[in-house]
């Protein structure tokens, strides 16, 4: 199986550092995530000076797992498509994208971020059973006990709501 | 010339903020008549990151003849906001009436940010007031020349540069000028606590929407319409 790991438009040093430790790989090839696709954004970890120099992505093999690595892309519409699992920061953003697609998600708020605010979506969303969430240090226990088809399906887009807010301010209706 | 300009805006955004609280919010467009075939120039902050999704999501739900044209407001360096908007713009043109087809039917306007992400609030000042000047330019300076609104609506949903341009609508208001209805949708992602950008604004928009019920129980003001996105 696949899993995709995105830190979205900017970056989180700590995740993918975690991401290529030992014992977050283990988890994931122990799982039968053996080929794994991350893309790390503008985040430094020991392996960064592979895409020095122009180059756009690498590829390594490390405690079983194949890994791709590259730091953006106009759009992860296919490696979302393509991902048994998603490790993601918790933008509210990618979270959407992903749970609309109906991809097993687990979530870990960047703390450096203003007030550490993306905690607060990440917990709530988790009490609702739509995500796992976790820490760096506890990612590699969080994918080893996750269990996807205990996630309650997300709700579609309702765009209703919205355009009747603004046409009713507009007077339209 | 240039510390002239800057002492003006320094004295005269004190102004503004005294002023609105004696300013009225401005009633509503149709003035009772419900509007039938007309048009609502629109303009939409797109704040990047998560902000920019979510804010083309809920404007995708929009019939784009109604809202036209529109106004795509990014900050300097921002392509990527821009190509999503694009992106959406070509989906609903596929889908829609003639008058979206319209060659001018959507334009970018480019602001440089109040604040980056990362950077200190130390520094947050210098950068703000920069931005602030370049909405002046094109919300107040232009609008008095053209002699019409900037647009009728404008749509924020953070960070930081929403200030900024919340300000110059502000101004308009002080001055008498056409100024838009000003919405702010708080992000999906705020759900104990308001944001930076929405604990500024909440007492100088229009319409102050947030998306989860427990961020209204300080008993301020605000709607919630449940989940926008």
């Amino acid at each position: 199986m696949r899993a995709l790991i995105t830190v979205g438009s900017t970056r989180f040093d700590e995740l993918i550092q975690a991401v290529f430790s030992s014992s977050v790989l283990t988890s994931l090839s122990n799982k039968g995530y053996t080929t794994i696709v991350v893309q790390c954004g503008d985040s430094t970890f020991p392996y960064d000076y592979l895409l020095a120099h122009g180059e756009r992505a690498f590829k390594l093999e490390k405690e079983g797992v194949l890994i791709e690595c590259w730091r953006f892309k106009p759009s992860l519409q296919t490696e979302y498509e393509q991902a048994n699992l998603v490790i993601s920061h918790a933008g509210s953003g990618t979270i959407i994208d992903v749970l609309r697609m109906d991809k097993a998600l687990i979530v870990v708020p960047n703390p450096t971020l203003l007030d550490n605010h993306q905690e607060e979506l990440a917990s709530e969303l988790e009490k609702l059973g739509h995500l796992r969430s976790s820490t760096t240090s506890s990612l590699a226990a969080t994918i080893q006990e996750f269990n996807p088809s205990s996630l309650t399906k997300f709700p579609p887009f309702d765009g209703s709501k919205f355009r009747n807010l603004l046409d009713e301010e507009m007077g339209f209706i | 010339m240039w510390s002239l300009t800057i002492c003006a805006l320094v004295l005269l955004v004190p102004l503004v903020l005294i002023r609105v609280h004696s300013t009225p919010s401005s009633s509503k467009i149709s003035g009772g008549t419900k509007a039938t075939t007309q048009v609502r120039k629109l303009a939409v902050f797109l704040g990047s990151g998560g902000h920019t999704s979510e804010m083309l999501a809920m404007i995708s739900s929009l019939d784009f003849d109604k809202y036209y044209p529109r106004i795509y407001i990014i900050s300097e360096g921002d392509t990527l906001s821009e190509r999503k908007a694009s992106a959406l713009e070509a989906t609903k043109t596929a889908n829609s009436g003639s008058i979206s087809k319209h060659a001018d039917a959507y334009t970018f306007l480019v602001i440089p940010r109040a604040r980056k992400v990362h950077q200190s609030l130390l520094t947050t000042p210098s950068t703000a007031l920069l931005s602030l000047m370049h909405c002046f330019y094109h919300v107040t300076l232009a609008s008095t020349y053209h002699r019409k609104t900037f647009a009728d609506v404008l749509l924020l949903n953070g960070p930081g540069t929403c200030l900024t341009l919340c300000l110059a609508v502000y101004l308009n208001k002080f001055l008498g000028l056409p100024s838009p209805r000003t919405v702010y949708i708080e992000s999906f992602a705020r759900v104990r606590t308001l944001s930076l950008s929405g604990k500024l604004l909440r007492s100088l928009v229009d319409r102050f929407i947030v998306q989860w019920p427990q961020l209204l129980e300080d008993g301020k003001r605000g709607e919630c319409r449940g989940w926008l996105i």
